[in-house]
Order: structure tokens, then sequence, then C-alpha cells
């Protein structure tokens, strides 16, 4: 019996860290299906949420819960000029200069945590106190439940975003075919610009409750970077439901191969996944052909 | 990615200025080796570390900038080398040199077992893929016993002195131009160009689009693992994150970029001035990597042929070619248009 | 109605190519159905037939690039449908690409060097470089060889495109469209240069849609519409032939589709609308057709005026300094056969392409160089060709996203008359875009061009691929829009179809308008079917297609 509850136990931590990989996957995600975009840099974005939070939020003594939209909101800022003179004049070039210029970015970014912030471990205490919760025989962090539930939250916003507003449509639409959206009056380079922002946000955000779970470093980035590339090949591009179902298998089967091989392998599950889908089924579980 | 600017009416005057330069390249480079005394040994440390890059650029350039498969999996093929190379020295016994040749043997049969799969992916989800398979083999050898897990394996044998490495390095560096040359003059790299140009119209004219591409990653990867197991001799110690690091795929991709990329001249041109960089900002390595991934930036908006095009562009414009620069402006502006 | 002749094969041998049952279907279109066809050994085939009739699905399905949902290709008695592209180019099958697809980078013996070494991997250098000095004396192409094949004007492009089949040494050469975009004395080059060609191959099917090159090199012409064989024989009376002009020129339907009728509408989803309907659909429709503010017709102003615009892709020059106006409230046609320009007219009004020079005004504000986005908001819409619905899009959200900056209560104003005017987008107004069929969703395109209450609307080709009637519905859509004073220019391939419905009608032809006039001026023109099929073996210098 012992047995069973440590799997269960591992199942439900992975589902609920799942979603939280899932939020940090969704900006990536769509951006790649929007504007076609591959952000190497992604993971820095993610990090980047990360230290806004331990050296900017946190000092100014804001809660927690405050803190994150501020996060988003700032994280949207700084990234809009990016995608505005740094990629967008890439336009006309092929897409792996976009690409390129991403991994420079990251690199830079990379670089400039080192420079700014060291290359310490840090992680963000969120909320008070780092107390468990105890259902019946299933144990976990009280973060855990805390990180899903925020990553629920903004997931399904972003949905309501993309599939109930004008912006959505027109985000879609620019999806699918930039030049007719242009030819209906839709401003496709600034739906681009508003694309990034909305992915950096996410990112941000999604970078706060992954530091908040567990401790980053400046050169964490790249691993996070491959997990959210399983995770949106996993459930097609551009495809938010498909991001969240792909986030949920993926930290599921991590815990479940942290468990049976040890802990080193969890993030070699994520990997050898992504190599998988890459090979066999790049459409991801849910998405269409032609992605 | 582009190629040579020079238009192929100056193919046989191209070719000569480059078997000049590299002769005086070579000759350069292998002076220390015969006058002793010409470097300090820390000159060598350095000299070493050119070598082992440039070896690494030009496999690299083979594969993305005539090849256009854009690879972020350096340090598999780097890595399965010095493994290779370290665990037949230890564990058989053998020599450095059929050694390093099995590494090189390592090298492709590794490329060729991954192909199928990575080949399928096409291209941005190509190089996201090598990047994959890269950190997969990382976490994997980190992971694992036989191979020594994090701590790795240590050398039986004690690295030689610097200078001998500094040869070594100087012949695998001279063996990989030799290669590259061969390759760029040959049949082989007029398919590849094809396929790098319009895959499918290569198919539909004949091209055996699957072996040309495995030929070229085949080779860079071979080229690849013997620079893994260079390092790994001079290492005399090796581990998974120094020898499957995202380091050596980044490095790589940085100092071709910026020196040209399928130019003949750019991973040269490239290296020197990366290594060069590098040597100035020693004391702040961060900072020194932070300015290589700005400069990565800017020459992909500015100079998307790296320091070697504009270098070309600029003595072309001195020697009033300007005819020939203006059609190439042109048609560059004119297939910008071409847009459906 | 086929003008039918049959063709005997030589005795004994197998046909160098036969084609049996062919059908390629997408979802619920259907590009080539059923066609089947036998060419032999020192054959010339032509293949013409108006745009969408599938001509160049065929070609992708012979070369291989596609595979066919049903039938059988056999080579030389061997079947190839399963075979890959690049198989059937070993095997001996060549082909050209419509717009040339040069390895752009590479200097014109380079590209003939890469089918050429594909061909003999191992042979000796020398012989090879031999080879490809002999083909480029063949194709004229000597003196561009080191050029790059990015810096080739369009004709040596199209050299280059059929020196590349042939280095293959085929022994079916396909010729997909390399007439298109020449001017005269280029096309007799061309000519020429099929005949110097064809004693190298086996046989040659060349898809064409100028007249004369099939008219001088083909013996034998194929005739395609919606995707079947509409006619079959020799050159001659295929082309002389009432019934395939009247394809190109679309009185077809007058036969075809009374008699067909319910049948049709059934299957193509669109409902006999009887007149009561779209009267009561032509009141209410201000919320989307903006009147016209001064006096419409001839006393108008212009609201587009066109000035000597020229414009092209890449090396091609396609408009050769067009000019014309649209008065408001006035409906105008351009007319033309296919490669004429109609395509690059349409989207250079869009905003997608930049013309080169001349100016493009409208209501006086210069449009010339502006952002699609822009044109869209200053009041022109356009209904693209090919549709372009959005998938990821439902049919409501297709319409909504046209009416920008708009409140609520308008948008749904704005959504009722298109419903009315369209019932059938009501009913499927939560279905993804492209679900529905082919003519509805046309319908969804023209009602969401409506949705920014537009003061013009561009219709380019809206009646490309559709049944006869289902283009009847959308026509007289059309002329209730028309009557409610919307100012429209039309772009259209179905001569018939339009000169009903417009005032003043364009032809265009290799890049000039050639001839204008108002709708019975033009419709009584004695050159009229000359423009498009050509009569005889005198053509007039000004005509056009030929």
């Amino acid at each position: 019996m012992e047995n069973v509850d440590i799997v269960i136990n591992s199942l439900v931590s992975g589902v609920l860290l799942g979603g939280v990989l899932a939020l940090a996957a969704l900006g990536l995600s769509i951006v790649l299906g929007v504007m076609g975009l591959v952000n190497l840099a992604h993971g820095e974005l993610l990090i980047a949420g990360g230290y806004l939070m331990v050296f900017v939020m946190q000092p100014l003594g804001l809660s927690s819960l405050l803190a994150l939209p501020l996060v988003a909101v700032l994280m949207a800022a700084l990234a809009w000029p990016l995608q505005r003179y740094m990629l967008q004049p890439l336009a006309d070039k092929p897409p792996e200069s976009a690409m390129m210029t991403t991994f420079g970015l990251s690199i830079v970014l990379q670089n400039v945590y080192i420079m700014l912030f060291h290359a310490d471990t840090r992680s963000i205490q969120f909320g008070n106190g780092v107390s468990s919760i105890q259902i019946g025989p299933v144990g976990f962090g009280r973060i855990y439940l805390i990180g899903f539930v925020l990553s629920i939250v903004v997931i399904l916003a972003v949905h309501f975003l993309i599939s109930r507003t004008a912006f959505g449509r027109d985000l879609r639409a620019s999806a699918s075919d930039p030049v007719a959206a242009a030819v209906n009056g839709v401003d496709v380079r600034r739906v681009h610009g508003w694309t990034f922002a909305l992915g950096a946000a996410c990112a941000g955000v999604g970078g706060v409750l992954i530091g908040s779970i567990f401790a980053f470093t400046p050169i964490s980035g790249a691993t996070y970077l491959l997990n959210a590339f399983a995770i949106v090949v996993l459930g097609g591009l551009g495809n938010i439901f498909g991001t969240l179902v792909g986030g949920l298998l993926l930290g599921v089967l991590q815990s479940l191969g942290g468990l049976m091989l040890g802990d080193g392998y969890r993030d070699l599950v994520g990997l050898v996944l992504l190599l998988l889908m890459l090979a066999l089924r790049p459409q991801g579980l849910l998405g269409r052909k032609g992605g | 990615m582009q190629t040579q600017i020079k238009p192929a009416a100056h193919a046989d005057a191209a070719a000569c200025r480059t078997i000049a330069y590299s002769v005086v390249l070579l000759a350069v480079v292998g002076f220390p080796i015969v006058v002793p005394g010409a470097l300090s040994s820390y000159g060598f440390e350095v000299g070493f570390r050119l070598l082992l890059l440039m070896t690494l650029a030009e496999a690299w350039n083979l594969l993305a900038g005539y090849g256009g498969l854009v690879s972020l999996g350096t340090a598999s093929f780097f890595g399965a080398g010095g493994y290779m190379l370290m665990g037949l020295m230890n564990f058989a016994g053998l020599p450095v040199l059929p050694a390093l040749l099995a590494s090189a043997v390592a090298g492709a049969a590794l490329a060729a077992l991954v192909s199928p799969a990575v080949f399928r992916l096409k291209g941005l989800y190509f190089t996201v893929g090598t990047l994959a398979l890269a950190e997969a083999i990382r976490l994997f050898m980190i992971n694992t016993s036989y191979f020594g897990g994090a701590t790795g394996w240590f050398a039986v044998v004690d690295p030689p002195s610097v200078q001998v490495l500094y040869l070594w390095a100087w012949v695998l560096f001279v063996f990989a131009t030799i290669v590259l040359s061969l390759y760029v003059s040959s049949r082989l790299s007029i398919a590849l160009k094809a396929v790098r140009d319009d895959e499918a119209a290569a198919d539909q004219v004949g091209v055996r689009v699957f072996r040309v591409k495995l030929l070229a990653f085949m080779t860079a990867s071979a080229l690849m693992a013997m620079a893994g197991g260079l390092q790994a001799v001079k290492l005399g110690a090796i581990e998974p994150y120094g020898m499957f690091g995202i380091s050596w795929s980044v490095d790589v991709l940085s100092v071709v970029i910026i020196g040209g990329i399928g130019l003949r001249a750019g991973p040269l041109v490239g290296t020197v001035f990366i290594v060069a960089l590098s040597e100035w900002l020693a004391d702040y390595p961060d900072v020194h990597l932070a300015i290589t991934g700005l400069i990565l930036i800017v020459v992909i908006r500015c100079a998307p042929q790296g320091l070697t095009g504009l270098a070309i562009s600029l003595w072309r414009r001195r020697n009033g070619r300007r005819t020939q620069t203006g059609r190439a402006d042109a048609a560059g502006a004119q297939s910008a248009l071409e847009r459906g | 109605m086929t003008v039918d002749s049959s063709f005997k094969a030589m005795d004994g041998q197998a046909p160098l190519l036969q084609v049996a049952g062919l059908t390629k279907r997408y979802g619920g279109v259907v590009a080539v159905n059923d066609l089947g066809f036998s060419l032999g050994k020192g054959q010339i085939l032509g293949v013409i037939g108006p745009n969408g009739a599938g001509k160049s699905t065929l070609i992708s399905m012979l070369g291989g690039a596609l595979q066919p949902t049903e039938g059988n290709i056999f080579f030389n008695g061997r079947n190839i449908t399963a075979t890959s592209a690049a198989s059937r180019a070993r095997l001996g099958i060549g082909r050209t690409y419509q717009i040339p697809r040069p390895f752009l980078d590479m200097t014109v013996e380079e590209n003939l060097l890469v089918p050429l070494y594909a061909r003999s991997p191992f042979a000796n250098r020398k012989i090879v470089r031999l080879e490809c000095r002999a083909l480029l004396e063949k194709t004229n192409l000597v003196d561009v060889a080191d050029w790059r094949a990015r810096d080739l004007p369009l004709l040596r492009r199209k050299r280059l495109e059929v020196a590349r089949a042939l280095a293959l040494k085929p022994q079916l050469l396909m010729l997909d469209e390399v007439g298109g975009g020449l001017v005269d004395r280029e096309i007799d080059e061309l000519i020429e240069l099929v005949r110097q060609v064809a004693p190298e191959t086996d046989g040659i099917i060349i898809i064409e849609h100028v007249l004369r090159v099939v008219r001088e090199c083909c013996s034998t012409t194929m005739v395609m519409n919606f995707g079947e064989k509409f006619a079959y024989g020799p050159t001659e009376d295929v082309l002389a032939s009432d019934d395939v002009a009247a394809i190109y020129l679309g009185s077809a339907h007058k036969k075809q589709g009374r008699a067909e009728g319910a049948n049709a509408a059934a299957q193509a989803g669109a409902e006999p609308v009887p007149d009561a309907a779209l009267s009561q659909a032509s009141h209410g429709l201000d919320s989307i057709v903006a009147p016209p503010r001064t006096p419409s017709g001839e006393a108008a102003p212009e609201l587009l005026r066109l000035e000597d615009v020229c414009a092209g892709y890449g090396q091609a020059r396609v408009l050769h300094g067009l000019s014309f106006g649209v008065k408001a409230g006035q409906a105008v046609a351009i007319l033309g056969c296919n490669g004429a320009g109609k395509s690059t007219l349409s989207q250079v009004i869009a905003g997608t392409i930049k013309p080169t020079s001349g100016s493009l005004r409208f209501d006086g504000a210069d449009i010339t160089s502006m952002a699609p986005h822009r044109i869209a908001d200053l009041g022109i819409a356009q209904c693209l060709e090919g549709r372009r619905i959005f998938p990821t899009l439902s049919v409501e959200e297709n319409l909504l996203l046209a009416a920008r900056r708009v409140a609520p209560k308008e948008q749904k104003e704005r959504l009722d008359a298109v419903y009315r005017l369209f019932p059938i987008l009501a009913e499927r107004r939560g279905q993804a875009g492209t679900s529905m069929s082919g003519g509805q969703q046309q319908m969804l395109a023209i009602g969401r061009a409506l949705m920014s209450r537009p003061r013009l609307v561009v219709f380019d080709e809206i009646s490309l691929g559709l049944a006869p009637v289902i283009v009847d519905r959308l026509y007289t859509a059309l002329d209730v829009l028309r009557k409610a004073g919307l100012t429209i220019l039309l772009v259209e391939q179905d001569v018939e179809r339009s000169l009903d419905l417009v005032d003043t009608a364009h032809i265009v032809s290799h890049g000039n308008i050639v001839l204008s006039g108002s709708a019975v001026e033009v419709r009584n023109h004695p050159g009229l079917k000359d423009l498009y099929v050509g009569a005889g073996h005198e053509e007039p210098r000004e005509s056009v297609c030929v």
C-alpha cells in the first residue's frame, strides 16, 4: 500500500507542477503559433520574471498576489521594444535570422544576469510559510497548489483573450494568413508586437511560479526552454488547451520518471519526449498537420 | 543562409586567393611549432584553443553554411568523440592517433544514427531538435554510472606537453581545412547547395537529398568528434558538463555567424576575432559573452555575411567593382519584393 | 459535349504516358476528376483550360509532387503512381515550374550541373562539363553561364528552367506555362526552343495559356474544365471549336446551368433564391453599403484612379503603364485572359504589391505606397482571389474581423444585413470558416468585404472554380449591391456575366489595356472572341492572348 501512496503522491504533484509548466510554455506557444518565431530566449524571459520578483517586487514589500500582474505588465513593457527594434526589422529575412537573434539575446541576458545578480541560486518566497498540505495519503507543498491554481487562471484568461476578443480575432487571423488579414484591415506588425509582449508577460509570471517551486540560477533558462518546447510540440503550436494538456502530461511523466529512475532523470524525460514527438508527430497530439 | 558573393566568373581568381591565404595561414599558425621558444606556454594554450575552435567552426560551417542545417548540437559530437577517445585510451590502452580516428568514427556513427529522425525536422525544428539532442545526451551521461556519471573519467596516461598538443591541434586543423577544401570543390557541394537553396526543386531534379545531407552531417560530426577527442587528451579528465556543455554549441555558432557563414574564410576570421576578444576580456568572462551575444545580434541585422562579407564588399568597392555589387544589391532588393 | 477524335496508340508499343481515372480531392473540393488520356512516343500534347481547371494539379501529379487521391499513372508501361518525384526524375520525367524556381544563389552553370551530376554521380568531371556546355548552347544561355540565377531576366530564367529539365535527358518533358509574361518576340524564341528540343525527348506535354505556343508546337490538344477532360483532339479542331471558346468566355453556363439546375444546386449547397427573398435583402443594405455622396454615374467624380501603373514580381514585369478610373457608384469590369495581369492589378490596388512606377489615388488620397491595412481603413474592401477565408475563425468571426472600430450595435446591424443577403451564412455562423463549400466560402468572402461598409469593393475572380448555378447566385447578389449604390470593380475571367453586370469594361492583355468601352460596346466588339481564343491563322496584332 505504501508504494501506491508514493505513486499517487507523485501523480498529484506531477499534475500540479504540470499546470505551472504549461503556463511557462504558453508564451513560447503563442509566439511560435502566431509569428512563427522560435524564441530561444524564452527561458531567459522566464528567469527575468523571477529576478523581477526578487529584486523589484519583494523589496517594495508588495504582496505576492499583487506583484504578479505587475511582473506581467513590466515584462510586456520590456519585451515590446525588443520585438519592435530587434525582431521586426528582420521581417524580410529568412526565419533563421530571427531565431539566431533570439539566441544572441539569450546569451546577452544570461550574462547580464550573472553580472547584475551573480551566479547565486535564488528562490522566491511566495506567500506566507512553506507549509504542506495533506489530503488523505497525498501530501505536497502548498506552493504547488497555489502555483497550479494561478497558472490555470492565467491560462484561462489568455484563452479568453484569444478566443473571445477582437484582438484575439486579429491574432488568429494574422497567424493563419497575414496577407489576407492585412487586406482586411489588421495591422499585422502591431499584432506581432502585442503578441510578443503577451508571450513575455506569460513567461514572466510562469517564471515567478517556477522560481517559487524550484530554485533558479542565471543559466537555468536552457532547461526550461527545452521543457517548454516539449510541451508546445506535445500540444500543438498555438493551441492553448493543447499547451495545458501537454504541460500536465509532462509534469506527470517527469514525476513518474523521477520516481522510477531517479531524480536526475526528470529533465531527461522531457527531452526524450520532445525528441520522440519531433520525430514522430511534430504536429502534436492535438494539433493539425502543417504547423 | 547565403553563400559566396563573388560571381563565378572570377572563380579561378578566387580559388587562387583561397589557396594563397590558406598557405599563409597554415604557415603562420604552424611556425610556433617549428621555431621553439617563439611562444610562451600560455601562448600555446591559447593557440590550442584557437585551432580547436577553428576546426569546430569549419565543421559547423560545412553543416550550417553550405548545407543550411543550422545545428545547436555540436556538443553531442564533441563529447562523443571525447568519451570515445578517453574510453579507448583508458580501457584499451590505445595510443592517441588510433583513438582519435576511432572518435571520428564515433562522431560519424552518432550522426548516422540520429539522422533519420533529425532530418525529418524541417527548418527551425531541426535546430531545436539538435539542441534537445545535445542536452539529452548530457543529462544521460550525468546519470549513467557506466560513463562515470557526473564525475566522469580520469585519463590513465598523463597528457603530453602543451607544445605537443598544439602540434596535434595544428595537424587536425590542417586536416579539417583539406577536407573542407576538397569538399567545396567537389560535385557534392553543388548538390548540397541545391538542397539548401530549394529542397523540393532539388528533389525534383533527381538529387538524392537524404544521402547528400547525411554525408555532410557525418563529415562534420567526425571532425567535431576528433576535436572533442583532442580536448579530452589535453584535459586529462572529462565529465559531462565540460564535454557536452552547451557552451561548445554556442561558441561555434557565434564564431561562424560573426565571421561569415557560408564563406570559406568565415570560420577562421570569426575564431580569431572571438578568441582575441576573449583574451582581451579574460578577467571578465560574463562581459565577454554578453558582448559576443550583442555582436551576434548586430551582425545578423546589419552584416549577414559577417566580418568576412564586410571585408569583401569593402575590398570590392575600393577596386571599383561597383557594377557587380550593384547587381547583387539590386537582385537582393528585388528578391525581397518577390513575396507571392 | 466534347470534341473528340479517337487517339490510336502507336502499334504494339506501350504509350509513353498513360493516365487512367486520375482524381485529386482536397476535402470537399475536387481539383481533378477522373481524368484519362495517353501520350504516344513522339507526340507533343497541349493542355489548356481556364484558370482553376486543374492543369497545375495535373502536372504536379504527373511530376510526383502531389499524390493523386485515385487513379493510376503509367510511364512506359510501368505504374509510377506511388513513385517519388526524385525517382521519377531519374526515370526520365522532367518538368519546369510555372514560376521559374532556379537555385537562385547558384550560377547558371551550377544550376545545370546539379541534375547532370544527379543523373551520373560518378561520371568524369570533364565529360559532365562538356555536356553542360552543350546544353547551354542549345538553350542559348552560354553568355550568362556564370551569372547567378537570381540576376537573370525572365526569359533567360525560363530557358534555364527548360535546360535544367533537359539535363536529366528526360523521355517525357512537361512544360508548365513557360509562355506566361513574355512578349511576342520572346514567345517566338520560346517556340523555336521547343521545336529544337523536341527531337531529344520522346514526348512533351505543354500546359499553356498562351495559345500561340500550343497552336504552333502541339499536334494534339486537351482542354480541361472543372478538373475534367472537356475536349481532346487535333489542335486546330480544338481551338476552332465554339464550345471551347465558350468555356473561356463563360457562356457555357447558359446551356449547362439551366439544365442541371436543382441537382447541382443541392450538391453545392446553395439554395436557388426566389426573387422575393432577395428583394427583402435589398432593404436595409445601408449598414453595409455606403451610398455615394455626390451624384453617381457619369457625372460623378472618380473614386479610384490609376495612372500609368507598372508593377511586377522580381524579374517579371507584368503591368506596363495601366491607366483607368472608377467613378463613384459605377460598376467596372477588368477582363482578360490569364497571364494578362489581372491578379497583379488586384494586388496593387490592395497594397500587397507596390507598383514600380505610376500612381494610385483613392478619393484624392495617394495610396500608391500605403500599407494594405491603411488602404482598407480608407474604404476599399477586397474580395480576394481564392477567397482567403481564415480557417481558425468561425464564419461570424470572419465577418466581425472586417468591421473594425465600430460600435457593437452597428456591428450587429451590419451582420444582420449580410445574413439577409446570404442566409446560409447565418445558418453556419458558428462553424469554421473553411468548413463550407466553395460557393458558400465565396459568399462569406463577399460578406466579409461588405462588413467594413466600404466605398469601393474589388471582387477578384469570384467565379473561379465554382459551378454555374452558384455563380448565378453570387452575381444576383452583386446586382442587388450595385443597385443599392455600391461602387464595384470586378476582376473577372467570365466575360459574359461581367458584361451583364457592369457599366464599363476594360480588357487587359500583356499588362496593357487593349480595349475599353461600355458593356454594350465591348460585348459587340467583333474582336472579342479573338481576344480570348484566337480565330484562324491571321492574328491581328492587337489581339491579346495569342
